[in-house]
This record gives C-alpha cells, sequence and structure tokens, in this order.
C-alpha cells in the first residue's frame, strides 16, 4: 500500500540522515586520519608533525612493553631463566623479516627502506599480540596492570600502523600496502613445539615484541634525524 | 764427618724438591663472565673473571655465538678494553640480536668454561657521563638561579636520534649531606631556584638511555650564589614593623581609655546597697543574721490605721507641662523599668526601679543587678524630674540616699512605684497603665521623701497627693500633707503591683499624659486585699473611699480588706489582716474609666509562688506577672511588702 510505502521511504530518509556521516568517512581516505585514528576532522597535517607523533607513538608503545615484560618477568617467571633470551631454540616471530641489525648497516639502507621495515614489524605483531591477549586472561592471577598493559599496547599498534601509512604516503607517495606484509611470517608464533611451557612462550613473546617495539622507534627516530638534516645524520 | 754435613743440605734440597713435586697443578678454575657494557648501542665490552689458575699459567679465551646462528666467534679483541675484558667494535656488533657469550680459561691440564651469558647489546647500554657541565648564576625578578647546561657523552649519539638519553642532575650546598636530585628529561638545561644567598653549591650531572643504565655523575661542578637580599623577607619585616606599630598604638590608646573600655567590657557588678545590710555576714553565709538586720522592728504594723494613716507621703515626681520630660524620663526608666506589655507570665521583674519587685525584699544578689539598676534609673528619673519641674517644696531631695532614713529600707522606697499605680481619675481617657505607671513611678521616685509611716502594714498606698500624669497634670504633690483640694474625696488608687507591667512606652504615655485630667481624682488609693485563693494568691482591689464619679463600673463593695500585713509567719507566708470589707472582683478584664489600673495589681501578690495573676485584660496590670513569691519575706522595715517581691 501507499502508507507503507511511504512509510518505508521515509525510514530509508531517516536511516540516511543518520548515516550520512559513514559517507564522509568513506570519501576521505586514510590520509585524512589522523595518527590516532581519529575521524572528525581532516586537517592536512605536516610531514614533521606526522613523523614525531610517530615517533611518539613509537616510544611509548616501546616504554610500556617494557614494563609489561617486567611485570611478567616478576610475576610469572622463576628467577634462574630471566636472562635467558635463547630459550630452547625460540625465536622470536619476526625473525625471518629482512630487518637491519647494526647501526651501520641501518646507515646504510634507504628512507624508503626504514619505513619499511617499520611497516613491516608493526604488521607482524598486531597479531600476536591479540593472541598474548586471551592467554594472559588464561592465567590464574595476571594482574589487571598487566592485562591492561598489553590490552593498550595492541591498540596503540593499529594506531601506529595507520600513522606510519600514511607517513610512508606522504613521503614516499606510495599507495596503500597495508596487506603486503600481513603474511609475512605470522605464523610461526604458534609453532614452538620446543616451549614446554606457555608461561616461558609468553615471556619470550614479550621480549620479542618489546625488542621490536625498541627497533621501531630507533628506525623512526633515524628516520626524523634524516629528514630534518640528511647529511649530518648519515655520516657518522 | 765431613760427609755428613755435606748431606744435610742435600737432604733439604731434596726435601724441598719432594715438596715441590707434591704441589698439585690442575686445571684452571671457571671464569665468570662479570658485565658486558656498550657506551653508545654500536660497541660493547664484556668483562669476566678468572677463577684460580690452577698454579700454570693459564690463557682465557672468549667465545660467542649469535642468537640462532651456530657460528662461533671467538673476541676480536682482548686488548683495547684491558685486562680479562673483549671488546667488539662497530662492526662486530649487532643490535638486536642476542649474543651467547662464554669465555674459555684454559691451562696445560685443562680448560674451564664459564657459564653462558646472553647479551643484547640493546639493553646493556651504559653512556659515558655528560661532559662540559657548565653552571652559571643568572638574575631574575624574583632572585638570582643557577643555569645548569651540559652535552651528551661525546660517543652517544643522540643527534641522529640512534641513541635517546634522559638526565639527571643533582644539587647540593657545600656542608650538606643530602643531594636534591631533578630529572631533566631530554633537555641538556635546567634552572635551579630558591637559592641562599651567598652559598656554595654543587653540582653533578648524568645520563642514562631510555632502556639501559645510568652512567657515572660528572665531576663536580662549584658554584657560588653572590649575597642578595631576598624579597619576600624584606616584605614580610616591613609587615611585622608596621603590625608592631599599629599594636603598640592600640596598647598605648587603650592604656589611656581603660576605664571606659573597662567600664564597657566589665560593668561593674553592684553590689548590695541596704541599709543595714551586711556583706561580711552574708559571705559568712549566715542568712538568717542578714535578713534579721534588715528587719525593722515594729513591722508588720499591727496597729489599724484609717485611711488617714495609710497616707505615705511621698514626693510625687513628675514633670509638669513638660511632656518631653516625661517622656524623656519616661523613656529612661523604662529602659529599665519597662520590660512587658503585660505579658501574663513575666517572672522577670526588668521592670523599673520603681517596679522592681526587689526593691522591698532586699535580698542579697537576688536582684541581678537589677535593683541597681532600677534604683539609677530611678535616681535619673528623679533628677530629671527635679531639672523639670519646681517642686512646690523646693528641697525636695530626690535621692534616694538622702532621703532615706536609716531603718527605712530601700526596699521600701523602691517599692513604691511597684506597688502602687495612683490612679488618678483619667478618665476621659482609657487611661493606661502607663499613666498610672508613670505615676507610679513618679510615685516611687518621690517615694523616698516619706518619712516611714508608723502604720504601714498595708500594702495599699496612698497616692495621696494624686497622681497626676504627665502634661495632663501638671501638679505635683509633695508630703503628704497635701492633699489635693480638688478632689477631696478622691483617693488615689492604687493598684499593687507586683511588678508593675507597666508599658511606658512613650505613646502611650503621651496618651496617659494626655489623658490625664486632673480633675481632682488625685487621691491616694488603697489598694486592698479581697480575698486570698486557693492558690495563694492575694487578691487585691482597690479601695475606694469614694467611688468613682465617672464610673458606672466601680464596684466597691464591702470585701475583705487585707490591705494589712499582719505578720509573716513561719512559712514565709505572709498574713493580712482583714480590714474593711471591698468586694470588688476583677475578674473581668473590664477597666475602670476612673481607675485604670484599679485591678492591675489584684491579685499580684501571692504568699508564696506565685500562679499567674489574676489580672486580665489589662496590659499592664499585672496579669502578666506571675512572679513568685520569694521564700523569704523580707519586709520593709516599716512594713511594706514589696508585692513585686513576693511575685517573684
Amino acid at each position: 500500500m501507499s502508507m507503507t510505502g511511504n512509510y518505508t521511504i521515509l525510514q530509508g530518509g531517516v536511516w540516511a540522515l543518520l548515516l550520512w556521516p559513514c559517507l564522509l568517512t568513506v570519501s576521505h581516505p586514510l590520509d585524512c586520519k589522523e595518527e590516532q585514528g581519529s575521524i572528525s576532522r581532516c586537517p592536512t597535517i605536516s610531514q614533521e608533525k606526522l613523523l614525531d607523533r610517530v615517533i611518539q607513538h613509537a616510544e611509548v608503545i616501546y616504554r610500556v612493553s617494557e614494563e609489561s615484560c617486567t611485570l611478567f618477568e616478576e610475576m610469572f617467571v622463576p628467577f634462574p631463566m630471566r636472562l635467558q633470551r635463547n630459550q630452547a631454540g625460540y625465536t622470536c616471530i619476526t625473525k625471518a623479516l629482512p630487518i637491519p641489525s647494526s647501526k651501520s648497516e641501518i646507515q646504510q639502507i634507504s628512507d624508503t627502506w626504514l619505513l619499511h621495515s617499520v611497516l613491516m614489524l608493526v604488521q607482524s605483531w598486531i597479531e600476536p599480540l591479540v593472541y598474548l591477549q586471551t592467554t594472559l586472561d588464561r592465567y590464574d592471577d595476571a594482574p589487571d596492570l598487566l592485562l591492561n598493559k598489553t590490552k593498550w599496547v595492541s591498540e596503540k599498534l593499529v594506531s601506529l600502523e595507520q600513522g606510519v601509512v600514511v607517513l610512508m604516503k606522504k613521503m614516499l607517495d606510495e599507495g596503500m600496502l597495508t596487506t603486503a606484509y600481513n603474511e609475512h611470517g605470522l605464523v610461526q608464533y604458534d609453532v614452538q613445539p620446543e616451549m614446554l611451557e606457555s608461561v616461558l612462550r609468553d615471556y619470550m613473546l614479550l621480549s620479542c615484541f618489546k625488542k621490536d617495539a625498541h627497533k621501531m622507534e630507533t628506525f623512526l627516530k633515524l628516520l626524523k634525524c634524516r629528514q630534518t638534516d640528511k647529511y649530518n645524520c648519515a655520516l657518522y | 764427618m765431613r760427609r755428613a754435613v755435606g748431606s744435610v743440605p742435600l737432604l733439604l734440597m731434596l726435601f724441598f724438591i719432594g715438596h715441590a713435586k707434591e704441589t698439585r697443578y690442575s686445571p684452571p678454575g671457571k671464569p665468570k663472565l662479570t658485565s658486558c657494557r656498550s657506551p653508545e648501542k654500536e660497541t660493547f665490552t664484556c668483562w669476566w673473571e678468572p677463577g684460580s689458575d690452577g698454579g700454570l699459567p693459564t690463557t682465557y679465551a672468549l667465545y660467542y655465538r649469535k642468537e640462532n646462528s651456530d657460528a662461533v666467534y671467538e673476541c676480536p679483541d682482548y686488548h683495547t678494553a684491558g685486562e680479562n675484558s673483549c671488546f667488539f667494535n662497530k662492526n662486530d656488533t649487532s643490535i638486536w640480536v642476542n649474543y651467547n657469550i662464554t669465555v674459555v680459561a684454559t691451562n696445560a691440564l685443562g680448560s674451564n668454561f664459564s657459564d653462558p651469558v646472553d647479551v643484547d647489546v640493546v639493553y646493556i647500554v651504559q653512556p659515558h657521563t655528560p661532559e662540559n657541565v657548565t653552571v652559571t648564576v643568572m638574575e631574575d625578578k624574583d632572585g638570582p638561579f643557577l643555569r645548569v647546561s651540559w652535552e651528551p657523552p661525546r660517543k652517544a649519539d643522540t643527534r641522529s636520534g640512534w641513541i635517546t638519553l634522559i638526565y639527571e642532575l643533582r644539587v647540593k650546598l657545600e656542608g650538606e649531606e643530602e643531594w636534591e636530585e631533578h630529572r631533566a628529561g631530554q633537555q641538556k638545561m635546567f634552572n635551579i631556584f630558591s637559592l641562599r644567598s651567598g652559598g656554595m653549591y654543587l653540582v653533578q650531572v648524568r645520563c642514562k638511555p631510555d632502556h639501559g643504565f645510568w652512567s657515572e655523575w660528572s665531576s663536580t661542578t662549584y658554584i657560588k650564589v653572590p649575597d642578595y637580599f631576598p624579597r619576600e623577607t624584606s616584605v614580610w619585616i616591613l609587615i611585622a614593623v608596621f603590625s608592631a606599630f599599629i599594636f603598640f598604638i592600640l596598647t598605648w590608646i587603650l592604656n589611656l581609655k581603660s576605664n571606659s573600655v573597662k567600664h564597657c567590657l566589665l560593668p561593674p557588678v553592684p553590689g548590695p546597697k541596704i541599709k543595714g545590710f551586711d556583706k561580711q555576714l552574708l559571705k559568712n553565709g549566715r542568712s538568717e543574721e542578714v535578713f534579721s538586720a534588715l528587719v525593722v522592728p515594729g513591722f508588720p504594723p499591727t496597729t489599724s490605721s484609717d485611711c488617714e494613716d495609710l497616707l505615705v507621703e511621698y514626693l510625687e515626681v513628675y514633670t509638669p507641662e513638660e511632656q518631653e520630660l516625661i517622656l524623656e524620663e519616661g523613656k529612661d526608666l523604662q529602659e529599665g523599668c519597662l520590660k512587658s506589655k503585660g505579658s501574663p507570665s513575666d517572672s522577670d521583674s526588668g521592670r523599673g526601679s520603681c517596679d522592681s519587685h526587689t526593691l522591698l525584699m532586699e535580698k542579697c544578689g537576688e536582684g541581678e543587678g537589677k535593683e541597681e539598676k532600677h534604683q539609677e534609673r530611678a535616681q535619673k528619673g528623679k533628677r530629671q524630674q527635679k531639672h523639670q519641674t519646681g517642686w512646690e517644696e523646693g528641697d525636695v531631695s530626690h535621692t534616694r540616699e538622702d532621703v532615706l532614713s536609716p531603718d527605712m529600707s530601700e526596699g521600701r522606697v523602691k517599692t513604691w512605684p511597684s506597688v502602687f499605680s495612683p490612679l488618678p481619675q483619667y478618665s476621659s481617657r482609657p487611661l493606661d497603665h502607663q499613666g498610672s505607671l508613670e505615676t507610679a513611678r513618679q510615685l516611687c521616685l518621690s517615694d523616698s521623701l516619706f518619712p516611714p509611716p508608723s502604720t504601714s502594714s498595708h500594702l495599699s498606698y496612698n497616692a495621696k497627693e494624686g497622681l497626676a500624669l504627665g502634661s495632663g497634670q501638671q501638679e505635683f504633690y509633695l508630703g503628704k500633707k497635701q492633699t489635693h483640694p480638688s478632689n477631696p474625696q478622691s483617693q488615689p488608687r492604687w493598684h499593687l503591683q507586683a511588678h508593675s507591667d507597666f508599658n511606658i512606652s512613650s505613646m502611650d504615655r503621651k496618651q496617659a499624659a494626655s489623658g490625664l485630667q486632673l480633675p481632682g481624682f488625685r487621691s491616694t488609693e488603697y489598694v486592698e486585699v479581697q480575698r486570698v485563693n486557693q492558690e495563694d494568691m492575694v487578691i487585691l482591689q482597690p479601695l475606694f473611699s469614694s467611688s468613682c464619679q465617672r464610673d458606672g463600673h466601680l464596684q466597691i463593695g464591702q470585701g475583705e480588706d487585707y490591705s494589712k500585713v499582719k505578720g509573716v509567719d513561719s512559712g514565709n507566708m505572709l498574713l493580712l489582716q482583714r480590714e474593711v470589707e471591698v468586694k470588688r472582683e476583677e475578674e473581668d478584664g473590664d477597666r475602670y474609666s476612673c481607675d485604670i489600673q484599679d485591678r492591675v495589681t489584684e491579685s499580684c501578690y501571692t504568699t508564696s509562688t506565685a500562679a499567674s495573676s489574676q489580672v486580665t485584660g489589662k496590659p499592664t496590670s499585672c496579669a502578666g506577672t506571675a512572679m513568685p513569691v520569694q521564700e523569704e519575706m523580707v519586709l520593709a522595715a516599716n512594713g511594706y511588702v514589696d508585692a513585686a517581691t513576693m511575685l517573684l
């Protein structure tokens, strides 16, 4: 009937009205987003500022991951095992990634590669952290502080990824490559047959993440130096 | 013999050799890796501690393995870092990579491996101390402060962001033990405030990467702060001086005016001023003696007396033609005298001196100073009146003290106003008690002039002269000799008011005054006790020798006249004597036009603890007075009972 038809149209109109902000988001791609992922406005942000923010993010992520690792260590890891990083052949999941591991190496690689390395790292850690969250929840007496920190870190990691992507677009004029590295070496984390204790496995995971967070931070800082003062940075 | 001697050293040698041969050589003890440090995250050094060497020369070798690789490498550099150390240069250093390091001690007999140690260069960074620590004194509006600045250690590459350092500095005064530490973050400069002037400060700085160890403290820098005068102190000194100054001035002023201040803050407590009252006796606690001293022999009068005898001489004090004065005086009296507008149960005789129930019953400590106040006020009033009007007998002295004869108790004097309110016939106006109040007061004041009546066993007072209130009647009557000719028959009517509820508002007074007429109804009135009701209340009524002409309500009856006090019995009961019969009932609230305050004091008297008065209707009547009778009835020397006190 016409009345119901009218009603449907009206409903549709109302829904359209309610959902119109989504249209905006659709029309505004990632480069409009701030690093933190807020959609509200799309002011253009300068590259330096963006890089600064990304670096801040990486710094904070590193600090929190360090705190989480210490918490976990104190809580669950018996003392004799604390310093052994190479537990029974455990390797960090990102081992396979082609990431430079010395300063000289780093100084030789290009900006592009630096950024890519960072992105690789970030993307490879998003899922393992979520996995870590679930395992930590299964612990009997995991302190809330630890759980909150890991949760926070995984959230921040996502925003860091977004920021790096935007940065890449700005700096390198590259397209969206978000999915390029996601499949990298992700599967490794659940294949640890030597690990008998999940506690140690989680501990290793946290340590690896801590290290990788530091890597990200360092790369970004080096990148910043290169951006601001290219010649002085490269020479050392 | 010689052979034996020669063989001793040989034997000794053999012995020693044999001993030497018994010393054990062993493989070396286990070495121990003590620490590995990297100063700038680009190179690192590891140190170990050798174990026992087993007596043989021992060599040490360090082997390392990078994480997840099985290749074993030996330390590239054993010498750069000193004894028992291994130095990894830039090319051999990988960051974020775990090194598995082992030290091996080897000697001729064997070798010994140390426990492996995992090292990640990133986590073992301990930078050198900051360099070029400079401290300068800078000036600010608040005073001087120190500015400390430094540079990162030379080798640390903070510029490229490879390593991020945070700094910390500490300061202390020379001679102190505790350092004051400050975190400076990543900045290379810091300000220190709140310095002691003239102090010598020591400053040190150190740094640490965000993921490593603190460096050593830099060498101490000395700095001396110049002398300065802190501004805050000078302000405080100024304030202190100023306050001290003000304080001294205030003290001086206070000193000058100490008397008035004392008077204001601590009004003098009136002491009892009853003639014949001995404070000492009171202090001794013998109240019987005290009060017995007050008792005047011959009271209560037992002889009957006629109306004339009942007349009490007093000096009427009121002002003729001067309303304002009267008003003034009224006001004056009012403040102390008047309190209630006929509150029915006013136990506080905050009435004027004339009205105070305490006048008669002089009990030590009883009037809470009211007495004095009343006296004072009465005095004041008296004086005023004195000034205003000329007395027909000019030498009337109003001061109570003058007049009072020694045997006259002050109570008596004071009782006057409270005892009666003369009611001249202010018939034209419903004379409010104010008028009579006024008069009463005046009467009271003038009471002092009266010599103690010989027969004063009555409770009624004879306002013989008639009271002229206010402007209406400006007459005064002096002494008992004067009987107002104009009203030969009028008798002043007295209302026994135990406490006068006079409402002397000026308004009222004016009214009263204006309403005064002086026709001649000025005569003293007797209040007579009509009866004693069951509540031990003495019901009084005025005694009319002649009826009030104007009024038809007069019911001068032939009731009982209990206007004479026979005595006080042991139970502190006031024994009244019957005399004339007066029949008037006053329970109604009517007012006698002649005599407005007719009933005012009726039933105001109680012989024992009071009940409410029975007078109703009249605001100023003693209706409001519900003062219980005092336990001790102090009779005035001349036999007048202070109704007010009775009602206390």
